[in-house]
């Protein structure tokens, strides 16, 4: 991103990054909303379909609908969305760190693979990553003779979980990368071994520095679960569809169906992109 | 050179043994139900009133009827997975269900991926739902017109085929139907017992249904397609021999509000017991 740096601190961001590619651009949009847009979202929802049907007199009725579907959406369905983000980003973070080390090897043949894999998954479509996973894995595994059967929404958190662990690989290897040189060296003269440095002294530093763009993608992470409602897993936005069927596929439902699942996603992830940007402000480096 | 030939000889014998022990049955399925004491069956959760989420989430609806009587007769438990027109092959073709009955129409095609077994338990043929204005009397009166549809529906491609019209395919009917009140396209396009249940539901009051129903096509219930001929197979195509016989899709077919169809008294007149009274 930016010219290595040759002296022993870490410079701050230049003010004029505006064109350069922001990882963290998602957290930026949503976290600069204002906390008003909740609300906003809400009376839209609210009005549009009192508007839509104020002839027939049956304005209330999609809210009837919904406000009967409400506790088994969120409980069955959006719960089970933050289930799978939680589990993706676990996994994705493991492997992340794993895969994200292996490109700061000294070995050129680890180095050379965690690159591909790397790049391979960061660059693909999400939705294409999905479905590779979903039909190339088996829906049982046989292990020691033990058959065991496992859902389609395991598949789908094995599927997630790539593209999120090549994104945290290449914040790790980033957030090493953007610790100066000078301090490998400098630690080298103190007799330092390379693991030694890179636990004790790099690392520590980059902690700090990866916690929000790591939060940045767990926002993504989580907008993109919904993508698992194209496999024919059941998650929140499938159980919306299946809720407006079940009330008679009344058109008029769309609207405040999914606008509420709209409203959940919002809720959520509006509060982790504010958090996102307030640390990353706190942990910028001042001068 | 003679070895070779000798050896490839060999090796072919080899392999049509293989495929001869192939051909025979291992039931894997069957017995994997039977081992784990649990049938998994896909229906469907996005199809009123052949299968849909009840208040608490549960799937209700005719198949999911069938398919609980399946269970009892096996004398085993229960496990409803939601399958999409989409995915519901893929699901049996991958294992994650061991049974399909997910108003799945009978195709040519379709009997090579899974194992449709007969007799089919119900009919249904293609029709659309347009706008009453539009005063559409033809098929060939949809040439060159969008038409909405749902993902996965055979009827899609022979309705473009026949009649040029122009499919824009939804995921759910939900989506189809807000498109067609919406003006994007001018027909609904579907099978005409759901058409039915939609006009009678006096949300459709300026739409109608005027065109014949075309391919009246029967339903298949499948299996994973290596037990079509074996004990899975032979199994369910008993049930629905007895559901015909006794009359049940009938009863079913009325608590959940279907219109009756011709088809299922046609078959329950056809497989009557000749010595009932």
């Amino acid at each position: 991103m930016t010219k290595p740096n040759n002296f022993a601190v870490l410079k701050p961001t230049p003010s004029s990054a505006s064109l350069q590619y922001d990882p963290m651009t998602v957290s930026r949009f949503l976290g600069t909303m204002s906390p008003w847009t909740l609300f906003a979202i809400f009376a839209v929802l609210l009005i549009w379909p009192t508007i839509a049907s104020a002839q027939s007199g049956e304005a209330v009725r999609p809210f009837n609908a919904l406000w009967r579907w409400m506790p088994f959406l969120i409980t069955k369905g959006f719960l089970f969305n933050v289930l799978i983000s939680f589990l993706c980003l676990v996994i994705g973070t493991g492997a992340g760190v794993v895969l994200g080390l292996g490109q700061i090897s000294q070995r050129r043949f680890i180095r050379a693979v965690s690159w591909l894999i790397t790049q391979l998954f960061r660059n693909s479509p999400w939705l294409v990553i999905l479905f590779i996973v979903m039909l190339a894995l088996p829906y049982e595994m046989t292990i020691f003779g033990e058959v065991y059967y496992y859902p389609a929404w395991i598949k789908a958190v094995l599927g997630l979980s790539l593209p999120v662990m090549a994104n945290i690989s290449e914040i790790v290897r980033g957030a090493i990368r953007s610790v100066p040189n000078t301090q490998w060296e400098a630690s080298e003269a103190l007799a330092f071994t390379r693991n030694q440095t890179l636990w004790r002294i790099i690392l520590p530093q980059c902690f700090k520095r990866m916690i929000p763009p790591w939060m940045n993608w767990y926002a993504i992470l989580t907008m993109a679960t919904p993508l698992v409602s194209i496999l024919g897993v059941d998650d929140v936005v499938n159980l919306t569809r299946q809720a407006i069927v079940a009330e008679n596929n009344r058109p008029e439902l769309l609207m405040p169906f999914f606008g509420f699942v709209l409203i959940l996603f919002f809720a959520y992830c509006y509060p982790i992109a504010r958090l996102t940007l307030r640390l990353e402000r706190k942990f910028a480096v001042k001068l | 050179m003679n070895k070779f030939i000798t050896g490839a000889t060999v090796a072919a014998m080899l392999m049509s043994t293989t495929a001869a022990f192939a051909e025979q049955c291992s039931n894997t399925t069957w017995d994997k139900i039977a081992e784990r004491e649990k049938i998994v069956v896909g229906v469907k959760a996005d199809t009123r009133p052949w299968g849909f989420r009840g208040q608490n989430g549960d799937i209700i609806g005719m198949e999911a009827d069938m398919a609980q009587q399946v269970a009892d007769t096996l004398g085993v438990e229960l496990e409803l997975v939601a399958v999409e027109s989409s995915n519901r092959m893929q699901f049996l073709e991958g294992g994650r269900i061991d049974l399909m009955i997910a108003t799945m129409s009978d195709r040519p095609d379709r009997r090579e991926i899974v194992g449709v077994v007969g007799p089919n338990y119900y009919s249904a043929g293609t029709n659309a739902m347009t706008p009453k204005a539009l005063k559409v009397t033809k098929w060939a009166d949809l040439k060159d017109r969008p038409v909405c549809g749902k993902q996965g529906s055979f009827y899609n491609k022979s309705v473009e085929e026949r009649y040029g019209a122009e499919v824009i395919a939804f995921v759910s009917n939900a989506e189809a139907l807000q498109a067609l009140r919406d003006k994007k396209c001018v027909a609904w396009v579907y099978d005409d017992s759901s058409i039915a249940a939609e006009l009678a539901s006096g949300q459709y009051d300026d739409f109608e249904m005027p065109l014949t129903s075309e391919d009246p096509n029967p339903w298949g219930i499948a299996v994973p397609i290596a037990e079509r001929d074996c004990t899975f197979g032979r199994f369910m195509s008993g049930m629905q021999y007895n559901w015909h016989q006794s009359g049940e899709l009938i009863r079913l077919e009325e608590k959940w509000g279907i219109q009756a169809t011709e088809y299922l008294a046609m078959q329950n007149k056809r497989f009557a017991d000749w010595l009932a009274e």
